[in-house]
């Protein structure tokens, strides 16, 4: 019955191109045992080193807004948003 | 450009942060530092502590009372993983400490080298931010970056690992400014909410002012104070509040939570306007989420944007610095006379002075009682004296009958609950403001997790006064054995040691108390002495914290007994 509540989001980050980013925020999406359905990485501005994720996750809807703030909330983090999946 | 080692580099940068003070412990990997250090000896302080967690929870104490980021060094491997429990305290109290690393060099990582541990895996999710160096070059603006992230915002642990070989490493020391620019927000209905705020609180009949260590962390005490008293408004405490407000102010009604006053939680739920500052509901303030304060219209204001609507849903929400919002939002605020609601905090005080208060207070017979111990200690030195207390039912009874009159004379791990965290924090304490009364209050149990650190307080030739609030058992425990486990007491007992022979092993100056004539006396004799003290006082083994608010009750059905 809990998984009827849930609904599946997709993740987009912009963040620092550094090490470490992408293990800070699935230690986030960790801490609620959150598992990520999918998950895509790509570097796509090369001379400010900017970064982009793409993460598919099921999650209920109250939830949501709290934990892209925690994801907003990481320092190498410059944008995060969420959106309902099709 | 000269060219000096990454040790060096790293020492210069520190010196450039304001660093004077420096909490550590030497191994291998962290040597070339070390000997850096040595050079240093002058401008930087170096405080051998006898643990590593002893260490973090001496850059807390000295943030606490200095406002500025602690720092602590330590090797790799076991050094920096004993950081751990200290980073997570700093990490949910949001303290700044900047922790410093060595870690093995760089050709060597990922190979379970000697005194190897995957640090940065490790405390990544502790950390507001953390990063590992692998090249001299980047140590200038990396320890600039980690101060101004440790110290900006929402503060917070960060972490520096250096590998050795960047120790090592000749690098050309860039003395210019290093800016560090993070991303900031913006509210366009900033003005407009806090007009709404104001509103809301000038309209209410039953105003009543939370607020958390937000305030002290932003130095807003004096806006506070006058904020309050303009409105007229009831204020209350969450645990590091509490001395952000002269516990004297009559407008300060006490504290909140599982072990606050019967007031102050009683009446959440019949404010008509909340406005909580710089604290973030935690469940121990909240009791059951679902009951608390559905009358109300709540305003919350934060530094941190996540911390809004994480657990209660705010009418008001408001994204700000606890200074700069009280400083805009007192001038829109109109004074009224509450007298009537202010009277039911009154009358709630009465009842729990009655049940409660009275009896701990002041006992006829018996053995002693923590509470006339906090009383007698609270009168003898005016509410004036830095308390550093520990985990447990000393600490609340610390939290409720110290009377605290000046900022940052309450230090506590709040959030992470850690055990062992008064008397090294005492330490950094006392080195942030030696002129300062520090006194550390600790359970029999706490004292036992971390009492290497009197051999630096020996060492380091600090006052610190100690007093061990001895009741033989892990009290906080065996309370909630008691009332909610049907007095199954399941190893909460404990055979302890001689502590005043402990004492005299370090050169510290003890007594033991056992009777109630003895006490004030003791207190006098520890108050008046030059040099640290410690006093074993032993107190009723089955004295129990109340009020309390049972755990997953909610904040009206708080029980004087």
């Amino acid at each position: 019955m809990i998984f009827a509540s849930l609904m599946k989001y997709v993740l987009t980050i912009k963040s620092e191109n550094a090490p470490g980013t992408l293990y800070r925020i699935a230690g986030l999406l960790l801490r609620k045992k959150i598992n990520i359905e999918s998950l895509h990485v790509k570097e796509v501005d090369r001379k400010k080193h900017i970064s982009h994720f793409t993460i598919e996750i099921f999650l209920s809807t109250h939830l949501m807004a709290k934990l892209i703030k925690q994801i907003d909330r990481v320092v190498e983090v410059t944008h995060a948003e969420y959106h309902r999946a099709q | 450009m000269e060219k000096i080692s990454g040790a060096q580099a790293l020492m210069k940068s520190l010196l450039r942060e304001g660093v004077d003070t420096i909490f550590g412990y030497p191994g291998g990997a962290i040597m070339p530092v070390y000997d850096a250090l040595y050079d240093y000896k002058d401008s930087i302080r170096h405080v051998l502590v006898r643990h590593e967690q002893g260490a973090a929870h001496a850059a807390e104490g000295y943030s606490r009372l200095s406002g500025k980021p602690g720092v602590c060094m330590v090797t790799s491997g076991p050094g920096a993983t004993n950081l751990v429990t200290g980073i997570a305290d700093a990490m949910c109290d949001s303290i700044p400490i900047v922790c410093i690393t060595g870690q093995v060099a760089e050709t060597a990582l990922g190979t379970d080298a000697f005194q190897e541990a995957p640090i940065i895996g490790i405390v990544t999710p502790v950390t507001k931010w953390c990063y590992q160096i692998t090249n001299a070059a980047e140590i200038p603006h990396i320890v600039a970056k980690a101060f101004h992230i440790a110290s900006s915002g929402r503060k917070g642990p960060v972490l520096i690992d250096i590998t050795k070989n960047a120790q090592f490493e000749l690098c050309e020391y860039d003395d210019s400014v290093h800016t560090v620019t993070l991303k900031s927000r913006h509210d366009p209905y900033y003005q407009k909410k806090l007009e709404k705020a104001a509103s809301l609180l000038n309209g209410a009949k039953r105003p009543y002012v939370l607020f958390g260590h937000g305030i002290s962390a932003a130095k807003a005490e004096n806006e506070l104070v006058q904020f309050v008293e303009k409105g007229g408004f009831p204020a209350a405490s969450t645990l590091l509040g509490l001395s952000s407000m002269p516990k004297s102010n009559p407008l300060n009604m006490g504290m909140l939570g599982m072990h606050g006053n019967y007031g102050p939680n009683k009446l959440t739920n019949k404010a008509d306007v909340i406005l909580a500052i710089g604290m973030r509901f935690d469940d121990r303030v909240t009791g059951k989420i679902s009951a608390y304060a559905p009358q109300a219209k709540i305003i919350h204001v934060d530094i941190d944007y996540a911390e809004l609507e994480k657990v209660i849903p705010a009418d008001i929400a408001i994204h700000a610095d606890a200074k700069e919002f009280l400083a805009r939002i007192t001038p829109l605020v109109k004074h009224k006379d509450h007298g009537d609601w202010i009277g039911k905090f009154r009358a709630f005080d009465r009842e729990e002075k009655k049940v409660v208060v009275d009896a701990e207070l002041y006992p006829k017979s018996g053995e002693i009682s923590m509470a006339e111990v906090i009383r007698i200690l609270s009168e003898k030195t005016k509410g004036k004296s830095v308390i550093v207390a520990d985990v447990g039912q000393h600490q609340m009874v610390s939290a409720r009958y110290y009377g605290f009159e000046n900022p940052d004379s309450f230090i506590t791990s709040g959030g992470l609950g850690t055990m062992g965290f008064a008397l090294p924090a005492s330490i950094g304490a006392k080195l942030a403001g030696p002129k300062r009364e520090v006194i550390a209050i600790i359970g029999d149990g706490s004292f036992q997790m971390t009492l290497q650190e009197l051999g630096t307080i020996m060492q380091e030739k600090l006052s610190i006064k100690i007093i061990i609030l001895n009741n033989r058992h892990l009290g906080m425990v065996r309370q909630w054995q008691e009332m909610f486990f049907e007095e199954r007491y399941s190893f909460v007992h404990m055979e302890n040691p001689n502590f005043n022979k402990i004492a005299d092993g370090y050169s510290i100056s003890n007594e033991l108390v056992q009777e109630r004539k003895d006490l004030a006396p003791a207190l006098d004799r520890m108050l008046k002495a030059k040099g640290s003290y410690l006093l074993d006082i032993m107190v009723k083994k089955d004295e129990n914290v109340f009020p309390m608010i049972p755990s997953g009750a909610s904040v009206d059905e708080i029980r004087l007994k």
